[in-house]
C-alpha cells in the first residue's frame, strides 16, 4: 500500500492546475453573471440583478436561440442514431477482414481539426460551392440554393461532425450483445429483422443511450461549426455567448447564458445517468 | 453454422454502411481537390491544377507562425499533461487517497463543461491576473483541456494490471519510482501512446477556448482558419487544411502500427 502522503503529493500538482485555471475561473464567473451591463461603460459595481438569467426565458430571441440549439441537439443525435446504426452494426457483425479498415475510416475524420472538417462543408454548401455547382450544371436548378446560414447547413455539417462519436459507441453496444442470445432467437424461427427488433436492438440500449446523450451535449455545446457554417446571424447559444464577450462585450449577460448551457448540458447527462440506474435495476 | 448466418449484415445494411462511409471521407476529399484547384471555388471537373496555394502558405509568416504556435502548445501541454496526469492516476490506482471517485469526476469535469465557457470563465480570469496573451496560460489553459484524456486512458490501462508486478520488482530491490518506471509504465505504455494522441490532437484542435485568450499578435493555426474563413474563402486555407489532413493521416496510421491504437479509441 502506497502512503497517503506519497498519494496527495503525486494528486497535488494536477489538482493545484486544475483548481487554478479551471474551477476557480468559472466559480468566478458566478458573480459577473448577476451583474449590471452597462453598454459603453461595462459592469455596473454594487448592483445585483436576476435578469441575466430571466431575459434567456422572456426575451423572444434568446429564447429562440435556446429552442434552435436544442431542437439542433435532438435532430443531429437522431440522425446520427439512424445513419450510424447499420454502420456500426456492419463494424461489429460484419467480415472480420473489413473490421479494422471501416473503424480507421470512422477515426481519421475524427481525429481531423475541427476547422478543416468545417471548412470541407463550406466549400460543398455555400453558394458557388460544389453541390450548388453541380446541381446548377446538371440543370436541376437555375439559381443556387441557400445550403448555408441556416439551419440546413448547420444539421449537415453537425451530423457529419458528431457521427464518428455515436458509431463508436454503438460498436461497443453491439458488440456486448451476446451472439449466442441471437443465434438461439433465429434456431426458434424468428426472422432476422425480428432477431433485431426483439434481442439486438433492446439489448444495444444502454449503449444507444450513452451515444446519444454524448452526440447531444457534443452538438448544443459546440462553438465552431455553427460559427462556421451558421455565419455571424445564425445563432445557437455557443455563437451567441462567443458574440456576447467578442462583439458586445456583454459580460454579464454572456456568463448567464454560459451558466444556462452548462445547466443544460450537466442536466442531461445526469438524467441519462439515472435512466441507466433504473434500467439496470430493471434488469 | 447455417444459424450464424442469420445475424451476420444483410445486403441492405452493408450498403447503407458504405453510403455512411463515403459521407464521412466527402468533406476531407474536396478540401483536398480544393488545395489543388486553380479557382478559388472548386468546380467539378476542376478547371486546372496547381501546387501555388502550397507554396504561397509555406511562404507566409503568418501561417507560419501560427503553426509553430499550434506545436509549441500541442507538444507542450502533452507533455505537461503525462507528467501530472500520470502521477496522479497511479496514485488514485494505489488507492492511497480517500474519495478517489470525486477526484476522478474532479479530474474529468473539463470535458463535461462546453469548452465555450472555460474559455470565457478563463478570459475573465485572464484579464484579471494579467495572464492574457502570455503563453505560460495559454499552456496551462490547455493543459485543463488535455489532461481529461490522459487521466482516463492511464486509468484504464492500470485498472488491467497486476499489482504484484510491481510488488515484485520491490522485493528484487527496485525503489518506488524505480519500480513504476522499469515495470508499470512499459505495460501501461500503449494506453498512454494512445491518450497522449488524444491529448495532442485536442490541443491542436481548439478553437473555443484558445480564441478568448491569446493576445493582439499571436494566433494558433485553427484559429487563424476559424477567423479567415469569416473574410470569405481562400484556397490557401485548403492548402493548409490539406497539409492538416495528410499529417493526421499519417499519424492515425502511425499510431495504429505502434500501439493498436483503435483499441483505446
Amino acid at each position: 500500500m502506497m502512503p497517503m502522503r506519497h498519494g496527495l503529493m503525486l494528486i497535488a500538482p494536477l489538482a493545484l492546475v486544475l483548481a487554478g485555471f479551471f474551477l476557480i475561473p468559472v466559480l468566478m464567473l458566478l458573480p459577473t453573471s448577476f451583474g449590471e451591463y452597462l453598454p459603453g461603460s461595462g459592469v455596473v459595481k454594487g448592483v445585483w440583478t436576476l435578469e441575466n438569467y430571466t431575459r434567456i426565458i422572456t426575451d423572444e430571441y434568446y429564447r429562440e436561440v435556446v429552442w434552435r440549439t436544442l431542437g439542433l441537439g435532438l435532430f443531429v443525435t437522431l440522425v446520427c442514431l439512424v445513419l450510424g446504426y447499420p454502420l456500426a452494426y456492419l463494424i461489429a457483425r460484419g467480415p472480420e477482414r473489413w473490421r479494422l479498415p471501416l473503424i480507421l475510416l470512422v477515426i481519421f475524420p475524427m481525429m481531423l481539426n475541427l476547422v478543416v472538417r468545417s471548412f470541407g462543408w463550406i466549400a460543398l454548401l455555400a453558394n458557388r460551392g460544389l453541390v450548388n455547382n453541380l446541381l446548377i450544371q446538371t440543370g436541376l436548378i437555375s439559381a443556387p440554393i441557400k445550403l448555408m446560414f441556416n439551419l440546413t447547413g448547420l444539421m449537415i455539417g453537425m451530423t457529419h461532425i458528431y457521427l464518428p462519436f455515436m458509431v463508436l459507441m454503438l460498436v461497443a453496444a453491439i458488440r456486448n450483445v451476446p451472439r449466442d442470445v441471437e443465434a438461439a432467437a433465429a434456431t426458434l424461427g424468428s426472422s432476422r429483422l425480428h432477431v433485431f427488433t426483439s434481442v439486438t436492438l433492446p439489448l444495444s440500449a444502454p449503449g444507444i443511450l450513452a451515444g446519444s446523450i454524448l452526440v447531444f451535449v457534443l452538438t448544443i455545446s459546440a462553438l465552431v461549426t455553427p460559427r462556421m457554417l451558421g455565419g455571424p446571424t445564425y445563432k445557437v447559444m455557443a455563437t451567441l455567448i462567443y458574440d456576447e464577450y467578442m462583439q458586445l462585450l456583454d459580460w454579464p449577460s454572456g456568463s448567464a447564458l454560459s451558466f444556462a448551457l452548462t445547466a443544460m448540458a450537466i442536466g442531461i447527462i445526469w438524467l441519462s445517468s439515472r435512466l441507466t440506474k433504473q434500467w439496470a435495476g430493471m434488469a | 453454422m447455417s444459424t450464424d448466418g442469420e445475424t451476420h449484415p444483410g445486403l441492405g445494411v452493408t450498403i447503407a454502411a458504405f453510403a455512411v462511409i463515403v459521407f464521412l471521407q466527402v468533406p476531407v476529399v474536396v478540401v483536398i481537390l480544393a488545395a489543388f484547384s486553380t479557382t478559388s471555388y472548386l468546380t467539378i471537373p476542376p478547371q486546372g491544377l496547381t501546387l501555388s496555394w502550397f507554396g504561397k502558405v509555406l511562404s507566409d509568416p503568418t501561417y507560419l507562425s501560427a503553426i509553430r504556435m499550434s506545436l509549441i502548445l500541442a507538444f507542450g501541454s502533452t507533455a505537461i499533461s503525462l507528467a501530472l496526469g500520470v502521477a496522479a492516476a497511479y496514485a488514485l490506482f494505489r488507492r492511497s487517497v480517500p474519495g478517489s471517485e470525486a477526484i476522478i469526476s474532479f479530474l474529468m469535469a473539463p470535458l463535461v463543461l462546453p469548452a465555450v465557457v472555460i474559455g470565457v470563465a478563463l478570459l475573465q480570469f485572464f484579464s484579471l491576473t494579467g495572464l492574457r496573451g502570455s503563453l505560460v496560460g495559454l499552456l496551462l489553459a490547455h493543459v485543463v483541456i488535455t489532461v481529461p484524456y490522459i487521466v482516463r486512458s492511464a486509468l484504464a490501462s492500470l485498472s488491467g494490471l497486476d499489482l504484484a508486478v510491481e510488488e515484485a520488482a520491490r522485493v528484487l530491490g527496485a525503489t518506488g519510482f524505480e519500480a513504476f518506471r522499469l515495470v508499470t509504465l512499459p505495460l501501461i505504455r500503449p494506453g498512454l501512446v494512445a491518450g497522449a494522441l488524444f491529448a495532442f490532437i485536442t490541443s491542436l484542435d481548439n478553437v473555443p477556448v484558445t480564441i478568448f485568450l491569446i493576445g493582439a499578435n499571436q494566433t494558433t493555426l485553427p484559429v487563424l482558419i476559424f477567423s479567415s474563413v469569416e473574410m470569405g474563402v481562400d484556397p490557401s486555407v485548403a492548402a493548409v487544411s490539406t497539409l492538416l489532413i495528410v499529417a493526421t493521416g499519417i499519424v492515425l496510421l502511425l499510431a495504429e502500427r505502434r500501439a493498436g491504437f483503435h483499441r483505446f479509441v
